[in-house]
């Protein structure tokens, strides 16, 4: 019966028939093209202009400017693409000071990002700095373990987004740093913070139930620490089944190469983390069928 | 050819259903590029109107530096004058029964101020996070521990303190007093830079005020900034 209706609904009229058989042979039909790009930054704070030419460490790198003609060339070569980030958005130069995070959100938006996650600097002109911020980015921001419900930011992030490309669906989710100790109390509210291995095990099940072949946590846990029982993407990895990817962020780790780990069912995943300000845009390809063909590092300069 | 669709559908879900995890197939090092990427000309402009009203802000003059203002421990010009501008701007109307000192960390200054104008920029670079100035109250027990960490820090910035032949002592201060004051930032207050000592507090005032705000606001009273106290 529900069916009958679904069909009749179909059938309404040729324009919505041709729309729902563009949608079936979009989302269920083998794709042409099985390769993905996956290109990711974290830490970016702030950071809109290349470094002077004198810096000792990052000499003219790191130029918003520059980042979107090398984000817009990838984009020319390859048919589909996500552009992600990993949180801390904001803080490190006087835009964020003077701006409050507003052109943070429109050049983010206009290089075209997918998705982010909420790093703690995020957090630093409050709830409402950011929700006002917000207002000007066009792409989601994935918050699976900060529970907002009791605060303004309540229905203004997402638990995770599916992506369609090429009939293939990807799921993102973003896993966040604890904000008590990091974070002064009067800017997070009541923010309450939920596990991040159990969080990231119940997101990466249910975007597998719901067909994802990709599953990729933006991660603002911190590569790894010191103290091994501290949570960080090294022991997310190791802890959880069902991610093949963890873009991470917050300690502004370089990596030679990412690092590939046995996750809790003895499958791989993929760790990375690009350093901060935007020096490196970092690049995952792959295909669908054949797996993680490559990784690199892309400096920006 | 609702009907053909459907058949299609459940076709490709099968073959679908048996694709595994994801295995790393390929080359995972790093690729730097080699040529100079050139800045899209778009964003140059959106970008613009911004970046020249912050820089106009930016390059307002406060004062003067007569020298060039740098960290280096274990005291220095510029560590003297962030402490001193920080305790000076506090202790103006405040007068208290116990010894107020400041002390703040070496690693919070960001960036040095060549002689010359002294802008507002100059200042946000010199303090570039939103850190707020607090007043903490320890019991003067807590005095040799702050020494222990000077020594091991290789110095810090700090005013009414003097660190003497290893000897931590508190310059200006009533007699024996059980408690003193220490002006500093939130962050350090809150464990920052492992100034483990601040968790002994037998008080708290948090001012709400920028540390950035008040060393804006000294430059400007200043005129030429004064690092001999």
């Amino acid at each position: 019966m529900k069916r009958r209706n679904f069909i009749k609904n179909l059938a309404l009229s040729t324009g919505s028939l041709l729309i729902a058989d563009n949608l079936l042979a979009e989302t269920l039909l083998p794709p042409k093209s099985k390769k993905l790009v996956i290109l990711h930054t974290n830490d970016t704070h702030s950071n809109i202009d290349s470094f002077p030419s004198n810096h000792p460490k990052f000499p003219g790198m790191g130029d918003v400017a520059k980042r979107f003609t090398l984000i817009q060339k990838i984009r020319s070569e390859n048919e589909h693409v996500l552009l992600l980030d990993s949180g801390d958005i904001f803080q490190g130069t006087p835009y964020f000071n003077t701006f409050n995070g507003e052109l943070e959100m429109k050049l983010m938006s206009k290089l075209g990002y997918d998705a982010a996650t909420m790093g703690n600097h995020d957090f630093d002109i409050g709830l409402e700095g950011f929700m006002n911020a917000k207002k000007h980015a066009n792409f989601p921001f994935v918050c699976s373990n900060y529970n907002f419900s009791k605060t303004v930011l309540a229905n203004e992030t997402k638990l995770y987004h599916i992506f369609k490309k090429g009939g293939i669906k990807i799921g993102v989710f973003g896993i966040g740093v604890e904000l008590n100790g990091l974070v002064p109390k009067d800017k997070y509210g009541e923010t309450l913070y939920k596990d991040p291995i159990e969080t990231a095990n119940s997101m990466a099940q249910l975007l597998t139930d719901l067909g994802c072949k990709v599953i990729i946590c933006l991660s603002h846990l911190g590569y790894d620490y010191e103290d091994k029982a501290r949570i960080s993407d090294l022991v997310l990895a190791k802890e959880t089944a069902n991610i093949h990817l963890i873009l991470g962020g917050h300690t502004h780790t370089f990596l030679d190469k990412p690092t590939v780990l046995n996750n809790a069912n003895n499958q791989q995943v993929l760790i990375n983390q690009v350093g901060w300000a935007g020096v490196n845009l970092g690049r995952i390809d792959i295909d669908i069928d054949k797996g993680i063909l490559k990784s690199s590092t892309l400096e920006v300069k | 050819m609702i009907l053909r669709k459907l058949i299609l559908i459940f076709a490709g879900a099968g073959l679908w259903a048996c694709s595994s995890h994801l295995v790393v197939n390929g080359n995972t090092n790093k690729e730097p590029v080699a040529q100079t990427i050139v800045s899209d000309s778009s964003m140059v402009s959106f970008i613009k109107p911004y970046k020249d009203s912050l820089d106009k802000r930016m390059n307002e003059v406060l004062a003067q530096a007569e020298v060039d203002f740098i960290v280096q421990r274990p005291a220095s010009n510029l560590m003297n004058w962030v402490a001193n501008a920080l305790y000076t701007n506090q202790t103006k109307t405040v007068r208290l029964s116990q010894p107020v000192v400041c002390l703040l960390n070496t690693g919070g200054i960001r960036s040095s101020i060549g002689k010359g104008n002294v802008t507002l920029g100059d200042i946000y670079k010199v303090m570039p996070f939103d850190n707020t100035v607090v007043w903490v109250e320890l019991p003067i027990e807590v005095l040799p521990e702050i020494e222990t960490y000077l020594l091991k820090s290789g110095g810090e910035p700090m005013a009414n303190l003097s660190l003497k032949e290893g000897k931590l002592s508190i310059l200006s201060s009533p007699e024996n007093p059980t408690h003193f004051w220490v002006i500093t930032s939130d962050y350090l207050m809150n464990g920052g830079d492992k100034m483990t000592f601040f968790t002994k507090r037998t008080n708290v005032n948090e001012t709400g005020k920028l540390l950035r705000d008040v060393l804006i606001e000294e430059a400007r009273i200043q005129g030429k900034l004064i690092y001999e106290y």
